[in-house]
């Protein structure tokens, strides 16, 4: 699971109003080099909820010194917006647990998988 | 090189492109460039997009057949490689002749004379040479192991890497220097001549075979007639060996009405199924995925869903070809998002085995597209197949899923800006659930096309304005009870 994923996953327990964004318990992380690409990155960022990724960037031990809040112009910093990439695309759990804030339920991860599935009595 | 009495014959009313010389020497040494007409078939409905990239890519502009699933369009040689970059086709053939009214004689016999009769005028000489200089791109990778490769059936769960071998082979093709192609044929280059034996330099026998497609209900002859007695004055007058399973030359006999192409195969195997290793029981060929995909536009840093995965044919190849956008591949069954996964592994490895970055921008996810743990409004396209209710699923689930998938579907996806791209065979139900939602998706556009032998409908939704819960259908939805569904996949 890459963080740019998880900045869009939200719990969808029955009667959680505060499922987001998901806590992220990690067993195993890998950092898998994807083609860099500027402009995906900086169109990105304003379709993220920045304080999620940081926040979960840390939780890994992977944030390395991204900044808690986003610095102006940073569609030409270039040095900014490769560390950004890393943590969007490159970072990747493979074995964990996301949790429910709200709830405390928490979904597995396995070989990188996410499983979202509710049972039948928390629909 | 010259040709030398290899002028187009006189029933032609469309003949092959003239032999042009880019070298002024008489000497017949260098490879000259010729040009030539290339045929594509590709998805039934997706003419029009396999046209877009021809332009694209080789920058000609493509005629679409009146004989459905086919594109033609010209090439000069030295640009050969670049047909194999194309997403859209399925397989690609050099044109020998074309003829556009064709007068079929009216009984049976005089027919088949006259195309055994129509063997040794052909212009043979071009093609021949294009599916030369096609064999030694191919040959560029090294063999594949086991010779031809075995079509893999869908109901399979094999690792057949045969397909992923063909992708790998044309992908090196295409990053191989153009000067060192024209080395490569101006080494095989022959004079041109009508009576030529052999087209391969190697002493050896050509095998071939003749595929014959015929369409229309006015002619005298079946398909294998035609084969049979064409192919007979095939073998004699190139004194080839017939051979229906080992050969080298595939030459192509497609009849629709009076619309007749003679022309030389120059794929083996169909390129549609070049991604997947992992197949599972309804997997997508990868030529309709890129169909598909084109049809929605992918921008950069688009966010593209597909919430019933499968195999994960459609995100993949979005990852590999529309790259600056990010997929998300869901599905709730465990073989599927196990064999995305794979899949996706498989692309990877092989990426890094070239020695290139080997990450794609794709992620997998198992869950219940009828509860979707995504933020709303936050994707900007969603693409998929979904379920027919023939090979899965059943119609009466339909009734149910699809209006609670379009819901769902319209909750993650933006307003305004959003778009979706469906397919599905079960139209009917599609087109009932649709009606009801007109609050918060508008049709665009739909493309017929044929998937496994079933007519099936490409929808390109646009997602309104509206927000979501808030439209006059969204109100009405709340009172109807709902609950859980299991697809036993």
């Amino acid at each position: 699971m890459k963080l740019l994923t998880h900045n869009m996953l939200t719990s969808h327990v029955k009667g959680v109003t505060k499922g987001y964004p998901l806590l992220i318990k990690a067993t195993e992380v890998k950092v898998n080099e994807v083609e860099f690409n500027p402009q995906f990155v900086s169109r990105m960022i304003p379709k993220l909820e920045w304080g999620a990724l940081v926040h979960a960037a840390e939780e890994l031990g992977h944030r390395q010194d991204l900044p808690g809040e986003l610095v102006q112009d940073f569609e030409k910093n270039e040095d900014f917006l490769k560390k950004v990439h890393r943590v969007l695309l490159e970072v990747e759990v493979i074995e964990g647990c996301l949790q429910c804030p709200e709830s405390g339920r928490e979904f597995p991860i396995s070989k990188g998988i996410p499983n979202m599935l509710l049972n039948e009595d928390e629909v | 090189m010259s040709c030398q009495g290899d002028g187009p014959s006189e029933q032609g009313s469309n003949s092959v492109g003239p032999c042009t010389s880019s070298s002024s020497e008489t000497d017949s040494k260098s490879g000259d460039v010729i040009t030539v007409t290339i045929g594509a078939t590709v998805p039934t409905g997706f003419e029009h997009t396999a046209a877009e990239e021809v332009k694209e890519k080789i920058g000609v502009a493509a005629r679409i057949s009146k004989d459905r699933g086919r594109i033609y369009f010209p090439i000069t040689t030295d640009k050969l490689f670049q047909v194999h970059l194309l997403r859209s086709v399925d397989n690609l053939f050099v044109v020998v002749e074309e003829y556009d009214h064709y007068q079929f004689k009216q009984s049976k016999e005089e027919t088949l004379l006259e195309l055994q009769q129509l063997a040794s005028k052909l212009p043979w000489t071009n093609a021949l040479e294009v599916w030369k200089l096609n064999g030694t791109l191919k040959k560029k990778k090294g063999h594949r192991k086991g010779g031809n490769t075995t079509k893999v059936k869908p109901n399979r769960n094999t690792t057949e890497v045969a397909a992923a071998d063909t992708e790998q082979q044309l992908h090196q093709v295409a990053s191989a220097a153009e000067g060192q192609l024209e080395a490569e044929s101006a080494a095989d280059a022959e004079p041109c001549e009508q009576d030529s034996q052999e087209a391969a330099p190697e002493a050896k026998v050509i095998k071939f075979r003749v595929t014959c497609n015929r369409a229309g209900d006015k002619h005298s002859f079946s398909s294998n007639e035609a084969a049979r007695d064409f192919g007979g004055a095939v073998q004699e007058f190139f004194q080839w060996k017939a051979d229906m399973t080992k050969f080298d030359i595939e030459v192509l006999l497609n009849i629709h009405n009076e619309e007749m192409v003679i022309g030389i195969a120059l794929t083996e195997e169909s390129l549609h199924r070049r991604n997947i290793s992992h197949f599972g029981p309804t997997t997508l060929r990868s030529t309709l995925c890129y169909g598909m995909l084109r049809l929605c536009k992918p921008q950069a840093s688009d966010v593209i869903l597909d919430p019933m995965c499968g195999t994960g044919a459609i995100p993949l190849e979005g990852a590999i070809e529309f790259s600056s956008s990010f997929y998300i591949a869901g599905d709730n069954n465990d073989m599927a998002v196990n064999r995305t996964v794979n899949n996706i592994c498989h692309i990877q490895k092989r990426r890094a085995d070239k020695d290139r970055i080997s990450g794609l921008p794709i992620d997998t996810v198992q869950w219940d597209l009828c509860s979707l743990p995504i933020r709303t409004s936050s994707v900007d396209i969603i693409i998929t197949d979904m379920p027919f209710g023939k090979r899965m699923g059943s119609k009466k689930k339909n009734w149910d899923l699809y209006p609670l998938c379009l819901r769902e579907m319209a909750r993650v996806c933006r307003p305004g800006s959003g778009k979706a791209v469906l397919l599905t065979q079960d139209k009917k139900c599609f087109a009932k659930a649709i009606s009801r939602m007109g609050g918060l998706w508008r049709k665009l556009h739909t493309v017929w096309v044929n998937v496994g032998g079933l007519h099936a409908g490409v929808y390109l939704l646009k997602r309104t304005g509206a927000v979501f819960g808030q439209t006059p259908e969204d109100v009405h939805e709340r009172s109807v009870p709902q609950w859980k569904r299991h697809f036993q996949c």
